[in-house]
């Protein structure tokens, strides 16, 4: 299992490299001077100060020269202060966000995240949930529900669920709020009492003790969460039927039954851990989706996440905070893979190969 | 008096599909006694296997349906137990092993954990114990090293290794009867040769009662004290081994028989076949299922499905020719 974990984290870097390689490719579709204002605040209007830009950064030297440029950054030997670089998080100045691309990332993924950690809960748990009670109980009752519940979720996208759940409970029941924290909550940021020490709001919250600021970062993401859950459920309970029924029919599983175990055991030992194979992939690719910025969903409900800043960016061909949003989307994509990867081995004995 | 374990009385099951009604098993009636082996022999759906999974109501429902019948063991009908005391019985007091040793294992649990499950469940062993008794299982059935090989996983093994685990989660509880559902269909011959070996030295040590499901005549006759060929889901044929062997009546049996290589025979002589295709019962026949492959099939076959009587002591067929003097019956 070490074996296959190391091998596997050995692939890490070779992959960075590529998602890396791919983006600065795209970059080159851009002129030079239009790669200039990757690296500056406010695009000098004079030719003689663009050159000077293009110049100070290389932007004129060879592809290879500027991939590393842009990978690894230059320090000009005169002054010693580096530019460019994005394995130091130089991905540039991003223009809609008025910041450097970097801290738009910072600012905005930690809110992301929170949305996601308190979507994967209840998508996994109810999700595996009724996927399996549907494949146990195939045409039962249950299972022509889930299946209706699926097909209506599946069919229902996301802004229209998302406006429905605004209207019924911000509208007209005015229970749970859009946006993503109280202005009570936010002055108690902006005046240092409340103590960021993840960035994730609600963990914060706990940390702090502060259920009540708890209770209001949850308040506003309840509807997010509930929207994200049932679009998310509806693959995954498919997904996990299907998978669960396909199972069912193996031979050992009648194996287990002809042992005299019970139809309990049956499932949840020998049944369910052959199906977890096909649900984590499924559950890897939706995580990595909820990471990545759930672009309507986010603009829906007025989330500050990530998916509505590169919305927004790409809206007004902000290039530079795309591309810098990409190359942190291909990170979480690498991340969450190897994690799955690494579930894979645990729960597969032929996976580790060892 | 040898003392009856298992009376299937007038077993029948259906499957519903797509295209209709499957009558798999068309009343079946068998008895097992103790310590006997009992070999079932017939083509891929004939309906061995299901007559036995229904005697454990382990075929799936739906879409399988056992509508009726009874299945006495040890006085009591294993048709009409609670699902809690057929538990006990599976894997405690009737055991079985499938066909292929590649599929019925678990991949994704240890041969120790999987051998230990039904030792706990039937026996109130601690997983100490279970242990134990799972080393000295695999070491009787003749796993090297078993010690170390409990916490493989099934890919680790070979198939003839998995049959040998199967075999030893069998007996682990000390069942009265194993039911073997073509275990050998999946191995290669010399491996084939070690399984049916290995079954039939524990029969001696162990003393159990064996059902063998097979389509493989000789194997039946190396291991069966008694034979029982199946057709479209009806037995058509009962005897003892030797006198199935000697004397076989029903004209399917005498094609079966008819379709073995024959040692002495000369080389390059085609085979025999019967021809055409077992059926797929969609309705309850009212003629001799076998009548359309039948080279004996004479007007009554079309009429009337024959029932199942004695010929010579032991002996019963369900054929309205005697296929031995030719006549009418």
């Amino acid at each position: 299992m070490t074996n296959y974990i190391i091998r596997r984290l050995l692939l890490v870097p070779v992959l960075l490299f590529g998602v890396t390689v791919i983006i600065f490719a795209m970059l080159q579709f851009l002129e030079p001077v239009e790669r200039s204002a990757l690296y500056v605040k406010d695009f000098p209007k004079n030719e003689k100060q663009i050159e000077g830009i293009i110049k100070k950064y290389g932007l004129d030297q060879p592809i290879y020269e500027q991939y590393y440029r842009w990978l690894v950054g230059h320090v000009d030997p005169a002054t010693g202060i580096r530019t460019g670089g994005i394995i130091y998080g130089d991905f540039g100045y991003s223009r809609t966000g008025s910041q450097p691309v970097i801290d738009m990332i910072k600012n905005r993924f930690p809110n992301t995240l929170d949305l996601a950690l308190w979507t994967v809960f209840p998508m996994l748990s109810v999700g595996i949930w009724l996927g399996v009670k549907a494949a146990v109980h195939q045409n039962g009752f249950v299972d022509q529900a889930a299946r209706i519940f699926s097909i209506v979720g599946t069919s229902f996208p996301t802004f229209v669920f998302g406006l429905l759940v605004l209207i019924l409970f911000y509208a007209k029941l005015g229970w749970f709020p859009p946006g993503k924290m109280s202005d009570w909550v936010s002055q108690l940021i902006f005046s240092g009492q409340l103590k960021q020490y993840t960035h994730l709001l609600t963990i914060d919250a706990l940390l702090n003790g502060r259920f009540d600021v708890f209770w209001d970062a949850l308040k506003h993401m309840i509807l997010p969460i509930l929207t994200l859950s049932y679009i998310n459920w509806a693959t995954f309970v498919r997904v996990t039927r299907s998978s669960m029924l396909e199972t069912l029919r193996m031979e050992y599983v009648v194996t287990a039954r002809a042992k005299g175990l019970s139809e309990k055991t049956v499932i949840n030992k020998h049944a369910r851990p052959n199906a977890m194979l096909t649900i984590v992939t499924l559950a890897g690719m939706q995580v990595v989706g909820l990471l990545g910025g759930v672009v309507i969903t986010e603009t829906v409900f007025n989330y500050p996440g990530i998916g509505q800043a590169a919305a927004n960016a790409a809206q007004q061909l902000d290039v530079v905070t795309v591309l810098g949003f990409a190359v942190f989307n291909g990170f979480i994509l690498i991340v969450a893979n190897l994690i799955v990867d690494i579930l894979y081995g645990v729960i597969d004995p032929r996976v580790r190969l060892d | 008096m040898v003392e009856q374990l298992l009376n299937v009385q007038n077993l029948e099951t259906h499957f519903k599909t797509p295209e209709g009604i499957v009558h798999a098993v068309n009343g079946v009636s068998f008895t097992l006694t103790e310590g006997e082996t009992l070999g079932v022999v017939g083509e891929s759906g004939c309906g061995k296997s299901v007559t036995m999974l229904s005697c454990l109501r382990l075929i799936a429902c739906p879409p399988g349906k056992i509508v009726a019948g009874e299945a006495i063991f040890r006085g009591k009908d294993l048709l009409k137990m609670s699902s809690e005391e057929i538990r006990h019985v599976r894997g405690g007091q009737i055991s079985m092993v499938f066909q292929d040793p590649m599929t019925s294992l678990n991949p994704v649990m240890t041969i120790g954990k999987q051998l230990a499950e039904p030792l706990m469940l039937h026996l109130n062993m601690t997983s100490e114990q279970a242990r134990n008794r799972s080393i000295e299982l695999l070491s009787l059935v003749g796993i090297p090293n078993a010690a170390d090989r409990l916490k493989d996983y099934p890919h680790q093994y070979s198939g003839g290794m998995r049959q040998r685990v199967m075999i030893a989660m069998a007996l682990s509880c000390n069942p009265q009867i194993l039911i073997a559902d073509e275990p050998t269909t999946a191995l290669d011959v010399t491996i084939q040769a070690q399984i049916v070996d290995l079954v039939k030295r524990l029969r001696d040590e162990l003393g159990m009662a064996i059902i063998w499901i097979t389509h493989d005549l000789g194997v039946v006759a190396s291991i069966a004290h008694r034979v029982m060929v199946m057709y479209g889901g009806y037995i058509i044929e009962e005897a003892e081994v030797k006198e199935l062997y000697a004397n076989p009546r029903h004209p399917y049996t005498l094609g079966l028989l008819g379709s073995l290589p024959q040692i002495h025979e000369q080389a390059h002589t085609k085979l025999f076949s019967i021809e055409g295709m077992p059926p797929v019962l969609y309705q309850k026949p009212t003629a001799c299922p076998f009548a359309p492959r039948c080279t004996w099939v004479t007007e009554k076959c079309w009429k009337e499905n024959p029932l199942l009587e004695p010929v010579a002591p032991g002996h019963r067929v369900a054929c309205w020719v005697d296929t031995k003097s030719g006549s009418k019956r």
